[in-house]
């Protein structure tokens, strides 16, 4: 897979970037069941198909609360140590290659924000911040945020 | 085995079609490593294989091959073109050998003889450079026409398998959204029938596509013979085994699971379950043990058991060993039954073994088989009948992925729960229920039977649901770790088959679940984990399998003892402790000797103090023996009644007299007898013989009146024995002489000062300078001094007296 084809979408009001060879799909997804005992950032459990994702909000994740409200249902699909997981986001505007590749951060970012964003990568004149879908299942704690 | 010889045959003529392309290829170059290296590996495959298949053909040729081209790899052989055809022809031959066993896999008869196999061999070995071209047409045409018959199977890879069964889901998926839909419209009756056709086409596939991840039996069983030839060797012991049912099917992961528990238990039976060929021989049984693994499908279960005729377990040493290491109190392991104790084994660092051997007995184990089959939802259980030997069964579920189990309903939300895990439901108002708190415990109490109580709803941090009139339901749940305890929900509903699928770390952190399905509403459901919810509710877990009273034994029955009940000669009914009863005896009246307010029962020339021998002494009395170590005394009733068991405690604790209280038998009082206070009767009625038993007395001077009138017959009421005449040092036949003053100083030469003297003096008062005398109508001290004797006696050798 091309390293550098991104997915590019926004949470938080925030521009961000996935790399492509992680994301199987975009999916609106339907209801969401929740997990009851599970971390904030754990939405619960939608059914795409014969599978079972495990939704996330990537918000949530970043912030420790709030999150997306409930309606959100446009998600990532990325599957993730042999377990299928949702990552829910506010909107996805393109999969297309970013030939600069992923550039070093320039200036402080949020330090929410920070434990997740590896680099910056350029999408029409617009730095999106780049993120990896895996750091997002972990239990809160689990990175030092 | 037929399957394993099929996909063995399979496998082979596979390879046998992929290497036909390098043989040109090797023959044109014959000093290509990897394409020897390909080489090698068959004939190593094929060797491999055929040592449990007990082809020893097969194993010949390709050891024989595998050694030549080991030695071309060395560099210590040339590969020339002798060697190259004489390999490619054992090659040949295996092909052919491998068609015509799959042609006819019950009677292997090989299109060749098998000599000529020593004259390939020969050829290998030697390389004499002789051509091979006779040799391989010969078989040829047998392979043409056999190949086509070779049973065919295809290996797929795993991850195939299971993308097939999710394909199937989502069309099973599919096919129920369309049913909803079409019931939601007005109905088509040819539409609809079609979609019957669909529907069942869709279920028929979803079973035959179920039935690829399900494999026989015989694979587990495929290392066991080999397993137990080498381990009875190992160990000098004899033993045969037996293998049943293989063509039971188990999915193909659960033969995975179940693999190395069996393989321990095997281990374990060889070791210390068949003894070894002299000890079988003592035991009347034939030298080789054996062992016997049967396999059968139950309901929805694999029962997998392994029986052997060995020695059994060593109940006792197990208790023991539980004992000592904490595991039961000494109390709890008594009222084990006989069939609990040897699931003891099952426990951590229980181990009967008495040594450490290299096979098996470290005290790890047992406990670790048990917990790898109750992960895969399993239960195992042992019995064992000593020396006749144990027999372990394992139960597991045909799948791991398929459970039943039903749909809870609490605080809006719906779970799944394991159906194994739910011994019980019941309604919260059920007259069989009460709940009470009990210090911030809930407990519910079902058939007098108490758990612990838990709601769902709580352990999950949930609100409950309002406005619900409908009376809550209770699960007793068993888990294979803990205590059983009762689970409240909001509702039970149904009961379904459900494909369970792991759930992502996030949500198993909690421990609250252990996986998740999706039914066929598309709605995905997590899978409880009973478990887990006890201890996120912090239940005590302690293991309690033989806790767990029946519900018939409800109250815990307290400790009895044996209580003779007998009719006392004024006609009341009174009980007394059998185990001071020493035998009961009839009496004649006149072997009753009163005496004074006491009196004796002579029993065999003795006289035995009695108790309740107040005139008059009838006819046709009973006598109780009773017995404290070396003190008896009899005990007269009018009759002996019955043996009852009462409770070690009395209901009414009243010692007063001989009476030790009263017990209740049947709902009706009794008086229990008290032995302390009889025996503490007998003896304040100076009558018991010491407790040395009779001491022989010797009175030297035979012509004393008064010792012999008076101080003999004393003695021999007292129990002792007298004897009259001078001591003699050389036959110690007396435990004391009693003299009087005058012949003191010859006795106590004479005796050699072996045997105490007591001095008796006629006066009261003692004279001066004689105070080791004592006063002749002193009765209390003379018997003192002889059960000081008596003391002395006992504490001496035994030996030291035994002239008598």
């Amino acid at each position: 897979m091309n390293q550098s084809l991104f997915l590019f979408a926004t949470i938080a009001d925030a521009p961000i970037a996935v790399r492509a060879s992680e994301v199987e799909a975009v999916v609106r997804l339907g209801g969401v069941v929740p997990v009851p005992l599970a971390p904030a950032h754990v939405r619960g459990l939608a059914a795409l198909r014969s599978r079972v994702l495990t939704v996330i909000d990537m918000e949530a994740r970043i912030f420790g609360k709030g999150g997306l409200d409930e309606s959100a249902s446009l998600a990532i699909v990325a599957d993730i140590a042999a377990h299928s997981y949702g990552f829910l986001v506010d909107s996805v505007s393109d999969i297309c290659l970013a030939p600069a590749g992923v550039q070093p951060v320039h200036g402080r970012i949020d330090p929410a924000w920070a434990p997740f964003v590896s680099g910056l990568v350029d999408y029409e004149g617009r730095s999106h911040l780049l993120v990896t879908l895996a750091d997002f299942t972990a239990g809160a704690g689990a990175l030092a945020a | 085995m037929d399957e394993i010889l099929g996909e063995f045959i399979a496998e082979t003529l596979e390879t046998l079609e992929a290497l036909s392309g390098e043989v040109v290829a090797w023959e044109a170059n014959p000093a290509d490593q990897s394409r020897l290296d390909a080489f090698f590996r068959f004939f190593h495959t094929v060797k491999g294989s055929c040592g449990f298949l007990n082809l020893p053909r097969f194993e010949r040729l390709a050891h024989h091959a595998e050694d030549v081209l080991a030695a071309v790899r060395r560099g210590e052989r040339q590969a020339d073109p002798a060697t190259v055809s004489a390999v490619l022809a054992v090659m040949d031959r295996i092909g052919a050998l491998a068609r015509a066993l799959g042609d006819n896999a019950t009677a292997p008869e090989s299109p060749s003889p098998e000599a000529d196999d020593d004259a390939l061999l020969d050829t290998l070995l030697t390389s004499a450079g002789a051509s091979l071209a006779d040799e391989t047409p010969h078989d040829h045409p047998a392979n043409g026409r056999a190949g086509e018959r070779a049973p065919r199977t295809i290996r797929l890879p795993l991850t195939l398998v299971d993308q097939l069964m999710n394909g199937m889901s989502d069309m099973v998926l599919a096919r129920n959204d369309l049913g909803r839909r079409m019931r939601e419209h007005a109905m088509d009756s040819d539409l609809e029938s079609s979609f019957e056709r669909l529907s069942a086409n869709v279920a028929e596939m979803r079973d035959m596509i179920s039935k690829t991840r399900m494999q026989r039996v015989d694979r587990l069983y495929a290392s066991l013979p080999r397993m137990v030839r080498d381990l009875a060797r190992e160990l000098g012991k004899q033993a045969t085994l037996e293998l049943d049912g293989g063509e039971v099917e188990m999915d193909r992961e659960m033969i995975e699971m179940v693999l190395d528990p069996l393989t321990h238990i095997v281990r374990n039976a060889l070791d210390h379950g068949i003894e070894p060929p002299a000890q079988r021989r003592a035991a009347g049984k034939p030298d080789a043990g054996a062992l016997h693994v049967v396999a059968r499908q139950s309901g929805n279960q694999i029962v997998i058991e392994v029986r052997d005729d060995g020695a059994g377990l060593d109940c006792a040493a197990l208790v023991e060993k539980a004992i000592a290491t904490g595991l039961v109190t000494p109390v709890e392991a008594a009222s084990m039954s006989d069939a609990d104790k040897p699931n003891l084994i099952f426990h951590a660092g229980l181990s009967t073994a008495t040594q450490v051997t290299s096979v098996s007995g470290r005290g790890v184990g047992m406990d670790v088989v048990r917990t790898n089959i109750e992960q895969i939802g399993g239960v195992i259980s042992i019995t064992s009948a000593p020396g006749c030997g144990t027999t372990i069964a394992m139960r597991v579920p045909l799948t791991l992925t398929i459970i039943p189990g039903l749909i809870v309903h609490g605080g809006g939300h719906v779970f799944a729960m394991p159906r194994s895990n739910v011994v019980e439901l019941l309604h919260l108002t059920s007259a069989m229920v009460s709940i009470e708190n009990v210090g911030g415990a809930r407990i519910a109490t079902i058939r007098g039977e108490r758990h612990a109580f838990i709601d769902l709803e709580d352990v999950l941090q949930l609100d409950r649901e309002k406005n619900t009139d409908e009376p809550r339901t209770l699960m007793v749940i068993r888990s294979p770790a803990g205590q059983p305890y009762v689970l409240g929900a909001q509702a039970v509903t149904s009961h379904e088959e459900l494909v369970i699928r792991p759930a992502s770390p996030v949500i198993t952190a909690s421990g609250a679940f252990a996986g998740m399905t999706l039914p066929d509403d598309g709605q995905p459901m997590l899978l409880l984990d009973a478990v887990g919810l006890a201890q996120i509710a912090r239940l005590p877990l302690r293991d309690a399998g033989w806790h767990r009273p029946t519900p018939q034994a409800e109250v815990a029955p307290e400790p009895t003892i044996q209580a003779l009940m007998f009719r006392e000669r004024d006609g009341a009914h009174r009980l007394i402790p059998l185990t001071v009863v020493d035998r009961v005896e009839d009496l004649a009246a006149g072997q009753i000797a009163p005496c004074g307010t006491g009196a004796f029962a002579r029993i065999e020339d003795r006289l035995v103090p009695a108790l309740n021998a107040a005139p008059p002494v009838g006819a046709g009395l009973k006598s109780l023996r009773l017995h404290a170590g070396d003190e008896q005394l009899c005990y007269l009733v009018d009759d002996v009644l019955d043996i009852v068991d009462v409770p070690l405690a009395l209901d009414a604790g009243l010692a007063s007299g001989r009476l030790a209280g009263l017990v209740m038998v049947d709902d009706n009082p009794f008086e229990m007898l008290d032995p302390f206070a009889l025996f503490a009767e007998a003896r304040a009625q100076g009558a018991l013989p010491g407790p040395a038993g009779p001491i022989r007395c010797l009175i030297p001077d035979a012509e004393d009146v008064w010792m012999r009138t008076i101080l003999a017959p004393l003695l021999v009421q007292a129990g002792h024995e007298v004897c009259f005449g001078p001591p003699d040092p050389e036959d110690a036949a007396a435990d004391l002489i009693l003299c009087s003053e005058a012949d003191a100083d010859d006795m106590v030469q004479a005796s050699a000062e072996t045997i105490p003297v007591i001095t008796l003096r006629p006066d009261a008062l003692a004279p001066a300078g004689t105070s080791d005398t004592v006063y002749r109508y002193d009765r209390d001290r003379i018997f003192a001094a002889i059960a000081q004797v008596g003391q002395a006696r006992i504490s001496a050798q035994p030996g030291a007296r035994s002239v008598a």
